[in-house]
């Protein structure tokens, strides 16, 4: 299951498993970000190619007016899944 | 060798049991959660594929999970529809900029990355992907 919260930076904290189920409850989430933000991924332990369709959705609308994402804290194998998709060279991953 | 077959209803909404499915799997087979991550991945984009475009499938999907020595074995079976070759699907071209990439169909994208083999075959409306992933040391 995916949780989602928002910190007391303003980040957005994923927490459990983006997988497609998930993606209905990511997007009340995600449609709603019209400003740059970052997304910390410190307790998300998996994402599959339905929680990249999220991110890229988002990132693509944000980019329409000057805004993105940034990614951080990603495990590795997140980070593989990122790289195979070409995800490390349009969104800033720190 | 430990293998294990379950059915699972054609559904987004089934893939909390297929996890819980693999989690079985990967205890009974000795694979740890990093060593098999690849695994989870490669389920859910092949059943997920199964149940967005062979809408005419029958009602499940017969997922075979086996590790043979240090190389898991995941077959696939959906009965009913028609053919579609995942193993034919153009390239996705992951160098384009944010403005030209489009939303969708990096999930067989990321099998093909993932897997070492995958087998497409189609007979009498049964439509059986093979996937074999090397387990990571």
């Amino acid at each position: 299951m995916l949780t989602i919260e928002i910190n007391e930076k303003g980040n957005i904290v994923l927490s459990g498993r983006f997988d497609a189920s998930q993606v209905e409850k990511a997007k009340h989430v995600f449609t709603n970000i019209k400003t740059s933000s970052v997304v910390d991924f410190k307790n998300l332990e998996y994402i599959s190619s339905a929680g990249l369709g999220v991110l890229l959705f988002t990132q693509k609308s944000l980019n329409e007016s000057g805004e993105s994402l940034t990614l951080i804290n990603m495990n590795k194998h997140i980070q593989d899944v990122f790289r195979y998709a070409g995800f490390d060279m349009i969104f800033r991953i720190e | 060798m430990e293998k294990m077959e379950k059915r699972f209803k054609r559904t987004i909404h089934a893939l909390e049991d297929i996890f819980t499915f693999l989690s079985e799997f990967k205890k009974r087979s000795n694979i740890d959660n990093s060593a098999a991550y690849g695994l989870d991945l490669i389920v859910e984009e092949l059943f997920t594929n199964m149940v967005k475009y062979n809408s005419e499938g029958s009602l499940d999907i017969l997922i075979s999970l086996e590790r043979a020595g240090n190389t898991l074995v995941l077959v696939f079976n959906d009965y009913g529809g028609e053919p579609f070759d995942i193993t034919k699907t153009d390239e996705v071209n992951t160098k384009q900029r944010l403005e030209e990439r489009k939303v969708g169909g990096l999930g067989i994208h990321l099998v093909k990355r993932i897997a070492d083999q995958i087998d497409f075959e189609y007979h009498d409306r049964r439509s059986k992907i093979t996937v074999m992933k090397k387990l990571e040391e």
